[in-house]
């Protein structure tokens, strides 16, 4: 031990320097928490959250109804109802059921989606006060979820 | 009647004065004053504590969570006071008496300025340092009754804590009190004394004998902390270890009267390092800078103060958010503003700056005590207990020693060298 750390030691340097640190980090310029319903966190784009049917800019939906999606969950969660329209010959989207309770969010879905129609949405506030609610049905699904606003 | 106006003119604390009228008054206001003191320090820890770790703290309740500590009080009074199946039951309910008593009586001797005391005990160290440390028997009734484990290890290590920093803390005591005997002769327990004593010499306890009041200082800050039972030495209550310590089965009003007690007990511990080493109500240099103008300069501070703390109040309120959820706290915010402006303009009066300002230094010094509890607990993390006995008997202990043989040589320096070159 050389002599200066012995000095250092015996006037206890280190603790010293702790407790600058705690003393510096009181300036409020350092806040790192925000005030949550107040201020919302900037979510990035590939957030995967609730799951949206994306409609086209005339409000119909792009969804082929070709059942990729279904196919790659791995939970088997989502059920997708179509009927085949007799003059174009197409599928047309009749009923789309996402069991949101059981998804894990892997995106897997999202993927296989040929037509980028389904998206799992950056939205977060997914909580819930039953389990029924989490059953999505089409409406649900291009539209949102509808939730109450609380003040306060 | 004329005896309760005849006290006014007087220039002794009510206990010399043998004025009952008047000392009931000051007990009542030192105790709503210690309880204000409670309450605000509750917000100003976790405040402090936040920004330390880089949080906000209480925000919702009252404008910056001004209001927090009284909703938690609320809170715990309606709280469902329980009380164990097996405990003994007066014993449990005694305990958090004993505790707060004891916290509270210390109070008797502290002064807040030459008349604000309740009286002045010719034993007035003495009669602190015990009472304070009755309060290490309402820890160990606390522990006993709840028929617990937890609390039980809690107070056995209270104890053993409380009784083995008690002597590096007194014998850092003894040697302030042995400085006091420098100019006159004689010494003195009294603690409006010792801080008439610091006038006499012209130096702060802290500064006299350089560095051996400083080191005693820092001996006795060391041992409140342990004393009181704060983190870093915060055993009896490692919640790591022991849930809660002696506290684990308290809950409601009884666990608020123990917080109520801790918070006293750190106060009435700052008070007397305040009293010992840093002249107690006198203001900064009031020697060196004695004189008219510079008594009216510093009578002016406690005022402006208050008036810089209202201003501050109104920038935090040009500053809320301009939302309807927050307008109730902006609108309190504002008139708590008001009311600090208004105190700190009765405070510029001449009448009053003279009385308020003993008061105002003392409180700013324990303030200061007060602040170095928080900053501790934010920064250290909690000692083993082989650790914390090391610290305190192989230490503390032998450096207070030390800084009491130092006194009393460096005391007696003139009488030695007069030995020797005889």
């Amino acid at each position: 031990m050389t002599v200066i750390e012995l000095v250092k030691k015996f006037f206890m340097v280190d603790l010293f320097k702790g407790l600058w640190v705690t003393f510096r980090h009181q300036n409020p310029a350092d806040l790192v928490t925000e005030q949550y319903p107040m201020e919302r966190p900037v979510i990035s784009d590939r957030f995967r959250g609730q799951p949206r049917l994306i409609k086209d800019a005339a409000g119909r939906t792009i969804c082929t109804a070709c059942g990729a999606c279904a196919l790659a969950c791995p939970e088997k969660l989502i059920k997708i109802g179509s009927l085949r329209d007799p003059e174009t010959k197409k599928k047309v989207l009749t009923s789309f059921d996402f069991d949101m309770s059981r998804c894990m969010f892997c995106g897997l879905c999202e993927e296989a989606c040929p037509t980028s129609s389904l998206k799992l949405s950056p939205e977060y506030e997914l909580a819930l006060y039953t389990r029924e609610g989490m059953q999505l049905d089409r409406d649900k699904l291009e539209n949102g979820i509808p939730r109450k606003e609380y003040e306060k | 009647m004329k005896s309760i106006l005849g006290y006014l003119h007087s220039n002794v604390t009510p206990g010399e004065a043998g004025n009952l009228f008047w000392v009931a008054v000051y007990v009542v206001l030192v105790f709503a004053g210690v309880s204000i003191g409670v309450i605000f320090m509750n917000w100003f820890e976790r405040k402090v504590m936040a920004h330390m770790q880089v949080r906000i703290g209480p925000m919702r309740v009252g404008p910056h969570g001004l209001l927090q500590p009284i909703a938690d009080a609320l809170k715990l009074i309606i709280k469902e006071d329980l009380m164990p199946a097996n405990a003994d039951k007066v014993v449990f309910w005694f305990a958090p008496v004993c505790v707060v008593m004891t916290a509270f009586c210390t109070f008797i001797v502290v002064p807040f300025g030459r008349t604000h005391a309740i009286t002045d005990m010719n034993i007035g160290v003495l009669f602190m340092l015990g009472v304070s440390s009755l309060g290490v028997l309402g820890v160990i009734m606390a522990g006993w009754a709840s028929n617990s484990h937890y609390p039980l290890m809690g107070s056995l290590r209270s104890g053993a804590q409380m009784v083995s920093y008690e002597v590096a803390m007194c014998m850092s005591v003894v040697s302030a009190v042995m400085m006091t005997s420098m100019a006159t002769g004689t010494g003195t327990l009294s603690m409006i004394g010792i801080v008439q004593a610091q006038m006499q010499q012209r130096t702060w306890f802290a500064f006299s004998f350089f560095p051996v009041g400083l080191v005693a200082l820092s001996v006795f800050s060391i041992a409140m902390v342990a004393e009181t039972n704060r983190a870093p030495f915060d055993l009896p209550e490692a919640e790591s270890e022991l849930v809660a310590g002696f506290l684990t089965e308290y809950s409601g009003f009884r666990w608020s009267l123990f917080f109520l007690a801790e918070y006293t007990g750190m106060m009435a511990v700052s008070s007397i390092a305040t009293t010992l080493w840093l002249g107690g109500w006198l203001r900064p240099f009031p020697n060196l800078l004695g004189g008219r103008n510079w008594d009216l300069a510093f009578s002016l501070v406690p005022g402006l103060t208050f008036l810089a703390l209202a201003a501050f109040c109104f920038f935090f309120y040009r500053r809320m958010p301009q939302i309807r959820s927050m307008r109730a706290s902006a609108i309190g915010l504002a008139a708590f503003g008001c009311v600090l402006g208004l105190l700190g303009i009765i405070m510029l009066l001449p009448g009053v700056r003279e009385r308020v300002q003993d008061i105002y230094w003392f409180i700013s010094k324990v303030g200061f005590f007060m602040y170095l509890y928080v900053w501790g607990r934010t920064t250290f993390p909690r000692y083993r207990f082989d650790q914390l006995m090391t610290i305190g008997w192989k230490v503390l202990f032998p450096i207070s020693l030390a800084v009491v043989i130092l006194t009393a040589l460096i005391g007696v320096r003139q009488e030695l060298f007069a030995l020797v070159w005889r």
